[in-house]
């Protein structure tokens, strides 16, 4: 029973992922007063580009076709720690949040060797920024995750959610508060949104993700973008499960799962709204100011470390 | 009787690889005997293999005593630990052997092939003395012929004023370091009446606490200063790249690694920890270590430079993990401890499994471009696709990506730092969760190094004709690449292949040691996620359509050529200018002619890099000791009546001393 | 004990940890504007802690105190500062000798430093660690900015944020001093605000900038 759960949450985290991504981009276009896309647009453009032939360069090896798969296949396997609506996860295991980063970490590799084949500058424009990007955004969002491990005295992020669910909601903890400013800087800087990247854009000077996919076509590039929106959703969906997972489902009952889905849906709806007012308010920061930016969630995830000492609540 | 066999086993080899071997190759000349003695080195190594894993299900393991043909007592044992870095040494040296036999008969001509050899099987020999040694004389004499062995190595590939410079420079540092390991060998002698290991052992209980702190100190500088902790690093990016590449793969993979054997000997054996400040002390400089290490390998151009310094940085994990240990044993936390040993000891294994994969990658990039400078190579993976893989394996392990070997030696790393907040000491609580913050920037700044170093070197199009011509290399070289791809990956999926003799390894170093459940839980779960990374995969590749090729789309740009890629240089540029204060290089920008700016000849811009300890450590010190030598000078006048003074002037104060004595 | 009781509750027990936000995002603030906003934002927390305080220990002139600190504080001094600024029409940058990530590590040493000196007081002196803990952060940082930033606007903000964590901590220990104290407090305070405003006019005629690091002509 309880693995049919955990595989329904990792099939909801891959499947939702792009409507994630499209009810954001609508509301962007809202705030932005446009009218916007549907919704199921991104799903759209999966199907189209899965139909399509991919166009390889010729001077590539056969590491620009593997990228995408390892990428898809470790975001999966990224997905799979999550929990969503009852408080485990497929893969979770004392240590898990470990795994999750470099699993992560594991598709971002790839991904910057893809790009170093094409052969091309902005290939390496865009996997040298990513590199900066991904090696200074890695310690932030690992002391976070081991700041709310420390104070849930647990290792497995199903561990922690349990942990949370048995405080009360309105005993504000600063432990909580400062992991989560710098858990949301980390988010924001790993899914490439802004103020880091600009998911939308396509001029050099201003993409790190997009440049690094520029080269690919067909069903690879649909593979990337869906490994990215997988990401986003996973990574929102863990910021909800350690932050705010009351309603999640105690017991494997239906009623129990369906409620605690539609409860998740509507913090992923609050996430949603929150992520596109800061990417419509707020400018795009320089490439040298994002090193500061990330200096900034190290220090805060440092000092929710060093709370958890003091602050046990 | 099979410890009987076993015993007679490591005598043998010790004796191939020592004696027979050098003598079959300064005997003749002749190709048989050169083949006669790589197969013998194979063989013994092999053997060495065979012993170890024996050694390490059934103890005691064998003695081997030769106390009787030496003037001091000489003797070897092989107890668990040992056995673990036998192990090391020997599964290390048969692909390196391999990969040499190829290389060797390609680039050297028969009379030097004859002395690499002899001097190959010399080296192994001697690091199999260190690791099995039971005496201190074993120890210390395998000790000082490593470093001669492979100082002659290095200059048997080529011998120049600026080589010379570089080997004086790592035989300095290696001599000092050996005095240091010596004189924790003989702090121990009054309480122990002689040098054997097990006397040490028994000593170490009752040694007072000044001692102790005394020992411990020069141990860590002692064999901080072979394993390459900073600042006593200098050697390691002067000696390492001038060697030959499968010199260079035993240097980094296992040379490194005895100094890991020698202090944990020292400080978890004989000490049974060290005094309470000891963890803080190692994990500060690991770090330390670590992080320059790391950012002084992503600013290299030059692939053994690179390869160089992130040995550096991983010897900084691999001591961040000892430091912990250190820090779990003063607050009596013994599970901790074990957890945090085991996880030191499985990152020096995969170290060396990595690393000499890295660097013999760099002797087959060097044999088929005859250049290791990163800016120079390019579109290496299409013309040698199976060294390609082989060195995107190591990349991948050493950048600790989930899968392979490196990454599952962090995670217990990590784990034991996230253990640390259990204890009950404040500073404990807060300086081992932090750490993590330490190790997850140097995780991230390493897979940022080597998406450079395998991204340039072998994917987009090459960037000079050696690159362009690169063919694959010989079997025996791809032999040996290969052996080390595939352990990597083995103990990625399934670490409890090693996970399962190294947590009885710890349990006898640290007394009243459980097994720590993380050991389990990451054997349970690695396969797992391999089998889900690896099917979906599989799947997607199944269902892959058909492709064309068409030119590269860079926007539409047209006629691409290979100048148009980034080069090392700049791909490295953002985190150099991010760390600036680290590198602080010195710019010079030369115009010809200089009075006339606007029409210039010919500009050139220098860049020099020269670490700052050079600068503020070494330079006042070495100014110090020249200085004080010339004074001394003055001693040596010349004239006889004061030669003999001087003789008279020391029996004159050893009377006076005899006399005061009583 | 009804909704305005919870509240006063939540307030008291939580709202250091929105003082020590508003400390690391001054830390990291480069323009003027922000960090006087993060400074009215300050202010506005201990307005509701005052007022939090004269509720549950019912004491009225308290409330006299919390309104003061409102208006003068939240509502006053800010909008000061925005006239001064246009009025000046300075460059909005804080100009700050650190780095970002510098001075936000430099902050959180600061908030380290706060709570191992107030822990080793411990029961000493009988308040709650985190508020205490909270008003030595401001004093420090207020310090901090007052050596960190050059423009003349900051010495002044930094001057005001050291003037809120001794108010604070006035507050945590004493549960608010007799009204006429706070009230004198007060107008000092808006005297030295006069006064530093004219100054600052002034340099700012003569010199042209007010950048206050090239103000080295008082040397021996």
């Amino acid at each position: 029973m309880k693995i049919t759960i955990d595989i329904l949450q990792v099939l909801i985290l891959i499947m939702a992922a792009p409507l994630v991504r499209g009810v954001i981009a609508r509301l962007k276009a809202r705030l932005q007063r446009r009218r916007g896309a549907s919704v199921w647009r991104p799903y759209a453009e999966l199907f189209k580009l899965l139909r399509k032939e991919e166009l390889v360069p010729p001077t590539s090896s056969a590491v620009f076709r593997l990228a995408p798969v390892v990428l898809f296949g470790a975001t999966i396997c990224a997905a799979a720690f999550v929990p969503v609506m009852h408080a485990s996860s497929l893969l979770g295991s004392q240590g898990d949040f470990f795994m999750l980063v470099y699993m992560l970490a594991l598709g971002r590799f790839f991904l910057s060797l893809g790009a170093l084949d094409g052969g091309s500058a902005f290939g390496g424009m865009g996997a040298s920024r990513e590199a900066l990007v991904s090696s200074l955004a890695e310690a932030p969002f690992l002391l976070g995750l081991v700041a709310l491990a420390v104070l849930a005295a647990r290792a497995d992020i199903a561990g922690m959610v349990a942990w949370t669910l048995g405080q009360n909601i309105f005993n504000i903890s600063a432990v909580h508060i400062l992991a989560f400013t710098s858990l949301a800087m980390v988010t924001l800087a790993e899914t490439g949104r802004m103020p880091v990247d600009n998911p939308t854009t396509h001029l050099e000077l201003t993409m790190i993700h997009e440049g690094m996919v520029l080269e690919y076509s067909g069903p690879s590039l649909a593979l990337i973008e869906w490994a990215s929106a997988i990401k986003l959703h996973a990574m929102l969906a863990l910021l909800i499960a350690l932050f705010c997972p009351w309603g999640m489902a105690a017991s494997g009952s239906g009623w129990g799962m369906a409620a605690a889905l539609l409860l998740y849906c509507a913090k992923i709806a609050v996430l949603a709204i929150l992520l596109s007012v800061i990417e419509s308010a707020v400018a795009k920061l320089r490439m040298y100011l994002v090193p500061d930016f990330l200096g900034v969630a190290s220090a805060v995830s440092a000092l929710a470390v060093i709370f958890t000492m003091w602050v046990k609540r | 009787m099979l410890t009987g066999s076993i015993a007679a086993l490591f005598a043998l080899l010790l004796a191939v690889l020592a004696v027979l071997v050098p003598l079959i190759l300064i005997a003749s000349r002749a190709e048989s005997a050169r083949r006669l003695a790589v197969a013998l080195i194979l063989i013994a190594s092999f053997a060495g293999c065979v012993v170890a894993v024996s050694s390490f299900l059934r103890q005691p393991g064998p003695v081997l005593d030769l106390s009787r043909a030496t003037p001091f007592p000489f003797s070897f044992a092989v107890d668990r630990l040992s056995a673990f870095f036998l192990l090391l040494v020997c599964s290390v040296a048969i692909p390196v052997t391999l990969f040499g036999a190829s290389y060797f008969d390609l680039h050297y001509s028969e009379q030097r092939r004859n002395w690499t050899w002899a001097f190959l099987s010399l080296f192994l020999s001697s690091m199999i003395a260190v690791v099995t040694a039971s005496t201190g004389f074993a120890f210390l004499a395998g000790w000082e012929l490593m470093a001669l062995v492979s100082a002659g190595l290095i200059l048997i590939e080529g011998d120049s004023t600026e080589r010379r410079h570089n080997v004086f420079i790592y035989l300095l540092m290696m001599h000092v370091g050996a005095a240091a390991v010596a004189a924790c060998f003989f702090l121990f002698l009054p309480y122990s009446h002689g040098l054997d290991f097990r006397a040490i052992r028994a000593a170490g209980a009752i040694v007072p606490p000044g001692i102790r702190t005394a020992v411990f100190l020069f141990a860590f500088a002692g064999f901080g200063a072979k394993a390459g902790l900073i600042p006593l690093h200098l050697w390691l990016p002067r000696a390492h790249p001038i060697a030959p590449s499968p010199v260079s793969a035993l240097m980094s993979g296992i040379m490194l690694k005895t100094a890991v054997y020698g202090f944990v000997r020292f400080a978890f054996d004989f000490l049974g920890g060290g005094p309470w400040w000891s963890g803080y002390a190692v994990l500060l400089v690991a770090a330390v270590t670590g992080l320059l290490g790391i950012l002084y390998a992503i600013a290299e151009n030059d692939l053994k430079r690179l390869l160089a310094y992130s040995s550096v940085e991983n010897l900084g994990i691999i001591f961040l993990g000892l430091g912990t240990s250190l820090v779990f044993l003063a607050h009596h936390a013994p599970l901790g401890a074990a957890l945090a040993l085991v996880a030191a000891l499985l990152h020096a294994f995969n170290h060396a499994l990595f690393k000499s994969l890295l660097f013999l990658g760099a002797g087959a990039i060097s044999n088929s471009t005859h250049s290791v400078d990163l800016n120079e190579l390019g579109g290496l993976q299409r013309r040698m696709p199976l060294t390609g893989a082989a060195i995107l394996v190591g990349c991948c392990s050493i950048a600790g990506l989930p899968l392979f070997n490196g990454f599952v030696s962090e995670w217990l790393t990590f784990r034991s730092f996230l253990a640390g907040s259990t204890l009950i000491d404040t500073k404990a609580q807060i300086v081992l969760p932090l750490m993590v913050g330490i190790l997850a920037l140097i995780g991230g700044l390493t897979a940022a190094c080597f998406v450079k170093t395998f991204g340039v070197a072998f994917l987009g199009r090459p960037r000079s004709a050696g690159a362009e011509d690169a063919r694959e290399v010989p079997l025996g070289m791809r032999a040996g690449l290969c052996l080390l791809a595939a352990g990597c990956v083995l103990i990625g999926i399934v670490p409890g292949l090693l996970l399962r003799p190294l947590v009885p390894l710890a349990q006898v170093l640290i007394t009243g040691a459980g097994v720590p459940s993380e050991t389990l839980s990451i054997a349970r779960i690695t396969p797992w996620t391999a089998a889900i990374v690896l099917g979906t995969s599989a799947l997607v590749v199944l269902f892959k359509r058909r492709e064309r090729m068409a030119r590269t789309w860079a926007c539409g740009l047209p006629e691409l050529s290979s100048r148009m890629q980034y080069t090392s240089t700049v791909f490295s540029k953002p985190i150099r200018f991010v760390f600036a204060r680290v590198y602080r290089p010195d710019r010079k920008v030369e115009q010809v002619p200089a009075d006339q700016p606007y029409f210039p000849v010919s500009i050139s811009y220098r860049s020099v890099r020269t670490t700052s300890y050079e600068r503020a450590l070494y330079r006042p010190f070495v100014d110090l000791i020249v200085s004080l030598a010339l004074r001394l000078r003055r001693l040596q006048t010349g004239n006889i009546q004061v030669y003999l003074l001087y003789i008279f002037l020391a029996l004159v104060s050893l009377l006076t001393f005899l006399r005061f004595q009583r | 004990m009804g909704l305005v009781g919870i509240a006063t509750e939540k307030i008291l027990s939580s709202f250091s940890v929105f003082l020590f936000l508003t400390i690391l995002l001054l830390a990291v603030a480069r323009r003027i504007s922000t960090s006087v906003l993060l400074f009215g934002l300050q202010s506005a927390i201990i307005a509701a802690e005052v007022l939090a305080t004269a509720f549950q220990e019912k004491l009225p002139q308290v409330y006299i105190v919390g309104a003061l600190v409102f208006v003068i504080k939240v509502i006053a001094i800010p909008r000061a500062f925005f006239l001064l600024t246009r009025r000046l029409k300075t460059v909005r940058d804080v100009k700050a000798s650190t780095t970002p990530t510098q001075s936000v590590f430099v902050a959180v040493a600061i908030i380290y430093l706060s709570y191992a000196a107030v822990h080793s007081y411990g029961g000493a002196v009988h308040v709650p660690d985190d508020p205490l803990a909270a008003a030595v952060s401001l004093i420090l940082t207020g310090a901090f900015l007052m050596v960190s930033r050059k423009k003349a606007l900051m010495q002044m903000l930094g001057l005001l944020v050291l003037e809120n964590g001794i108010f604070l901590a006035a507050l945590i220990t004493t549960f608010g001093m007799p009204l006429v104290i706070e009230i004198g407090i007060f107008f000092d305070i808006l005297m030295g605000l006069l006064l530093m405003g004219i100054f600052t006019f002034r340099i700012s005629d003569t010199f042209e900038h007010l950048d206050v690091s090239k103000l080295r002509r008082l040397r021996g």
